[in-house]
């Protein structure tokens, strides 16, 4: 074991030594935080994107009603200081008036107004349209620091989106009539959040500076450089250099090999995305077939050694789950009915439902290719002549729009919200191509969670639901995340239990 | 297997050419290094390839996780029930090196039939019938050289769905522009030729013409061909399977196992290493076997 | 001459358009742009909402001619990723695949001339052998295999070089060596034949009989001769590069033509996969009229047109 960690060492010091020609080194110096992406960092504007990376720059430069505590999953005052509501569909909120945008104007309740009616309209064409549209009817000034929100139906998440989906904009800031223009902050943002941006150069460099006017608490380092690096070789590199203090998504094993050096330090903390694999219960693809049969679906579930695969393909704190959903969210009853693994039984309720020599079955996949083959040798092995297709997520996607389906291993991060609601309605609405149950009853049921504002009663809808998907084996449940992180040793990055990496709280050591 | 058939050919076809009897043909078959070495590596990995159930010490697919990624034999913490170690997977290295060359010669072999189909039909016809049709060819011919072939297999794939036949027919449908040169120039020179020209004057149709009169005539050069694009389509498999276009897991390719391992290469480099390495000896085998062949059926020996 | 040159061009243009409508198709068949651009976890009505902002949910015949027509006015339209035109994008990263491409061919030729050359020299000796190895290897070996075992032993265990990026002339050492090593059988046996065909021509014997040896009657007579049809062969290689360029791009992480190519292909990014093919089909078709040009020059006897 010394000898291994050794020459991961001397391998590690010899990518430092080439890398170390390159730029200033990062750190506390000149506290200046250097963040690694993969991803291309190309809009600024949360209105107008999805994808995570965004999600993580968006808490750095904007500030929404709402603050998410992560722990008590509690929403807090932020731009918004107290909310009532007046009935079932009117919701009032008070604001704060000393917050400023990054040019200095002063945010009134009229620039909420606008936002939020900007975004519900369809002109917007903002990702976040379908959402806010969906229970938003209008929101209106109605004083000097007050503004009122009026919904379409109840909707018990309406806080969740605007803590985190609506970033607040200046009135008329995406134009009007023929001058609409929706790239309006893409590439130089005028927010309300922590940071403001100092640079910016698509695909690049993005250079956030300490806004200093902010209402809230200030972070601690003064600059962030958020440095697109496609390869996870070179990222690597650049850390051990100290050309970057701070890569996200990092393989477990390159973790692990890393993170046994003295040059990084390895951060594994829980994140809220789960696998799990969906079966083809309603038969859209086969209305007789084999996966119709609820023994077929159960012995599925039996036949994957998802501790396993936990442990040795996702590693950190990556545990096996059993109900459709993270155990970290609202309303995900850890009580349902458990498939261990246990590839003889599966063989055994296989010939009982009638195929004793397997049946041919074709897998989805689209990501973590070890864990896809382990789930592929898996069912191999209790005789289901299994076909993995490990395709792109836009094939997967398109393919499973068309029904033509038949398995898929999916994952669902739920946006980083902790509670049932947001993996539920996604994955067992009748309308959504995700739910391949055929179950109206069970649709019904996620509904109607979403219409009930009582905590206690939601809790209990969602006990129903995950029992009955449980019960009916619609999925295999597989495994929660883990979220590896490799930081520079003299930094100090708190790790929060939704997953979501928060740049705003690093500290230097 | 492959490299017994393609000799027998060979050598039957020799007899039927006035140039040299075969007995100078074995003579020189046997005096040229190049060929003998890479014919050799060539019926090694065919055995291998054949008795794969009979060498592998493990099931290539059967995996185990608390066993994965373990060195070869030879380094810290490497055991000798898994010599070559174990993949990502915990799979059996050596096994999956060994079932791996019945992937790639398979493909090989298939690929390079599909490109020889397309390509010498196309060529005889352009260079037989030259004008308009000639141009046409021509023109498909640059059109094809200028396509990706990386679009063409993500589109192709997608649509028919992955398996080992679509590979296949992807890799030949993009390899068949050398056939098709050479063809094509070959039947152009022998549709000026005396015993053409008599066939026509005797009234025999083009495609009895190309049958029986310029076909045989190509058999050595094509055989050529297809010896080099057996090495060619085997490469050409291993891109597109480590840009994930190929063929797809759990089956053992090479080139997969080789963009299965880069992500961990630093720190484990035998997972890229090794399968190079195989890939490495069939390939340059197949080319070997290839200049050999040239030179044996070339009038003059070896001649570039 | 003039007419067959302005006939090849007419061609080149006519394949670039083949070539990029074959792919418009292949592309809008094998992905959807607005599911890659709103990413893993999107529900179905962002990515309707992005579908309708750009524009695809128009009819695959409107979307290519619209785009036609933009070209025809020189506009390749806008990248769905980089909010920015693509020729612009093109042209920021043309730098990149020219370094790489031409320090390859140097590669190529440094490698490849001197060998054959040699082996012409002394054919059948062990040089001749050893030049007829490294060919034979050369062509044997997988280039993205070679492009991963550069950087395990040039950047790792013998840290000579970088691992990858694209900022100094370091980095380009071993990318242009894997891209460059792909031409060298090629180049070299065309430099072998060529030379040991000259050098068996009456004037290099009368050459020899005044006296003239070795190095001096390579360069003085035979290289002359036998350096056209390598420099056609070498401008076919170059238009080759730009293609082999997207494998060895992305492995070394150089922010090129080709990596963008694999990026966009990977990432359905339509305007940018046509305009980098349209891009690629006539640097492919110039380099190969170039050549056949040269041929032409070289030897009367072929007739072009």
């Amino acid at each position: 074991m010394k000898i291994r960690q050794l020459k991961a060492f001397c391998a590690a010091s010899a990518i430092a030594l080439i890398a170390a020609s390159g730029p200033a080194a990062a750190g506390p110096g000149d506290d200046t935080l250097r963040a690694a992406m993969t991803e291309e960092i190309l809009n600024l504007d949360y209105n107008y994107t999805t994808k995570r990376e965004y999600i993580i720059l968006a808490q750095l430069t904007d500030a929404t009603l709402f603050d998410l505590d992560p722990v008590s999953q509690e929403y807090r005052p932020a731009i918004a200081t107290g909310y009532e509501w007046i009935d079932d569909l009117t919701l009032d909120l008070t604001l704060r008036d000393d917050v400023q945008f990054h040019d200095g104007t002063v945010l009134t309740p009229d620039d909420v107004a606008y936002t939020y009616n900007w975004i519900a309209d369809q002109r917007s064409e903002s990702n976040a349209n379908g959402v806010v549209s969906r229970w938003l009817d209008e929101a209106v000034v109605t004083g000097p620091n007050t503004v009122r929100f009026k919904l379409k139906s109840v909707y018990p998440l309406v806080l969740r989106d605007m803590a985190n989906r609506v970033m607040l904009r200046k009135s008329g800031t995406y134009g009007e009539g023929d001058g609409i223009n929706r790239d309006a902050m893409a590439n130089s943002l005028i927010a309300t959040g922590p940071y403001k941006v100092k640079s910016f150069e698509p695909g690049t460099e993005l250079v956030l500076e300490r806004n200093e006017a902010f209402f809230g608490k200030k972070p601690e380092i003064k600059t962030i450089v958020v440095r697109n690096i496609p390869d996870i070789g070179t990222q690597q590199a650049e850390l051990m250099s100290g050309g970057i203090d701070w890569m996200f998504k990092v393989p477990l094993d390159l973790a692990e090999s890393l993170g046994a050096t003295p040059m990084a330090t390895h951060l594994s903390g829980p994140d809220l995305r789960v696998g799990f694999m969906v079966l083809d219960a309603a038969g859209h693809t086969d209305p007789d077939g084999p996966l119709t049969n609820v023994l077929v679906r159960r012995a599925i579930n039996h036949a994957l050694n998802t501790p396993d695969m936990a442990k040795h393909l996702i590693g950190g704190s990556a545990e096996p789950i059993h109900a459709a959903c993270h155990p970290a969210q609202f309303g995900c009853d850890q009580s349902v009915t458990r498939y261990e693994y246990d590839p003889e039984k599966a063989k055994a309720l296989l010939a009982e439902a009638g195929y004793p020599d397997g049946f041919p079955l074709e897998v989805w996949a689209y990501r973590d290719k070890a864990a896809s083959e382990a789930i592929a040798a898996d069912l191999t092995a209790v005789g289901i002549d299994l076909n993995l297709r490990y395709v792109k997520l836009e094939s997967l996607n398109q393919a499973r729009a068309a029904r033509e389906i038949p398995a898929y291993f999916g994952t669902w991060g739920s946006g980083g919200t902790a509670d049932t609601a947001a993996i539920a309605r996604i994955h067992f609405d009748i309308d959504s191509d995700r739910n391949m149950s055929g179950d109206t009853a069970l649709a019904d049921l996620v509904l109607s969670a979403e219409q009930t504002a009582d905590q206690e009663k939601r809790k209990a809808i969602y006990s129903e639901a995950l029992g009955v998907i449980a019960d009916q084996a619609y999925w295999a449940p597989l495994f929660s995340y883990s979220a590896n992180y490799l930081v520079s040793p003299n930094l100090d990055f708190p790790l929060d239990p939704d997953g979501m990496p928060r740049l705003q709280n690093a500290t230097w050591k | 297997m492959t490299d017994t058939d393609i000799t027998l050919t060979t050598v039957e076809l020799d007899r039927t050419t006035t140039l040299s009897p075969g007995q100078i043909f074995r003579r020189r078959m046997f005096g040229h290094t190049g060929f003998l070495i890479g014919a050799g590596l060539i019926l090694i990995i065919a055995v291998v390839a054949i008795l794969a159930p009979v060498l592998a010490p493990h099931d290539p697919f059967a995996q185990s996780l608390a066993d994965r990624m373990l060195p070869p034999v030879w380094s810290e913490g490497g055991r000798w029930d898994h010599i070559l170690g174990t993949d990502q997977n915990g799979r059996d290295y050596l096994s999956r090196l060994i079932y791996g060359t019945r992937v790639s010669i398979t493909i090989g072999i298939g690929a390079a039939t599909v490109g020889l189909i397309i390509g010498v039909t196309l060529g005889v016809i352009a260079g037989y019938f030259g004008g308009w049709i000639d141009h046409g060819i021509s023109f498909l011919l640059t059109a094809q050289l200028a396509l990706p072939g990386l679009l063409l297999a993500m589109a192709l794939v997608f649509i028919i769905g992955p398996s080992i036949w679509v590979v296949i027919g992807i890799v030949g449908v993009l390899h068949w522009t050398y056939y098709l040169v050479v063809t094509r120039a070959a039947t152009q020179r022998f549709r000026s030729l005396d015993f053409v020209a008599a066939a026509v004057a005797a009234g025999a149709s083009p495609r009895q013409i190309i049958w029986y009169e310029i076909m045989p005539n190509l058999m050595s050069s094509i055989i050529v061909i297809f010896t080099f694009e057996l090495g060619i389509a085997i490469l050409a498999e291993s891109s597109l399977s480590f840009l994930g276009v190929g063929i797809q897991p759990p089956t053992p390719s090479w080139g997969l196992m080789i963009a299965e391992g880069k992500q961990a290469m630093f720190y484990r480099p035998w997972l890229v290493i090794l399968p190079g390495i195989c890939l490495f000896l069939l390939v340059i085998g197949a080319n070997l076997m290839g200049d050999g062949l040239r030179d044996i059926t070339s009038p003059e020996g070896r001649n570039e | 001459m003039l007419r067959y040159i302005f006939l090849r061009g007419c061609l080149a243009i006519l394949v670039a358009f083949t070539v990029s409508l074959a792919a418009f198709l292949l592309l809008n068949v094998a992905s959807d742009p607005a599911q890659a651009i709103a990413g893993e976890d999107a529900t179905a009505d962002v990515v309707e909402t992005i579908r309708a902002r750009y524009g695809l949910d128009r009819p695959l015949t409107v979307r290519y001619f619209d785009w036609l027509g933009g070209v025809l006015q020189g506009d390749f339209g806008e990248s769905y990723y980089w909010h920015k035109p693509v020729a612009a994008l093109v042209a920021d990263r043309l730098d990149e695949t020219l370094t790489l491409a031409l320090s390859a061919l140097a590669v190529t030729i440094v490698i490849a001339i001197p060998l054959g050359a040699l082996a012409a020299l002394n054919p059948n000796s062990w040089i001749d052998r050893f030049a007829l190895g490294v060919a034979v290897s050369a062509q044997a070996v997988p280039n993205f295999w070679l492009g991963l075992i550069m950087i395990i032993v040039f950047a790792v265990m013998i840290p000579i070089f970088p691992v990858s990026g694209d900022s100094t002339w370091r980095h380009f050492v071993l990318p242009a060596f894997v891209l460059g090593s792909s031409s060298v059988p090629a180049v070299m046996r065309l430099t072998r034949t060529g030379l040991i065909e000259v050098m068996g021509a009456d004037y290099i014997r009368t050459a020899r009989s005044k006296g003239f040896r070795g190095w001096q009657l390579l360069r003085r007579h035979a290289l002359r001769n036998a350096i056209l049809p390598v420099i056609s062969v070498l401008a076919v290689q170059l238009g080759q590069k730009f293609g082999g360029s997207v494998i060895t791009e992305s492995i070394f992480a150089i922010n090129g033509l080709g990596r963008l190519a694999l990026e966009s292909i990977l990432g359905a990014d339509i305007p940018t996969v046509q305009m980098l093919i349209f891009v690629f089909a006539i640097v492919f078709v110039a380099m190969n009229l170039l050549a056949d040009i040269l041929n032409a020059a070289i030897d009367p006897r072929i007739r072009i047109g």
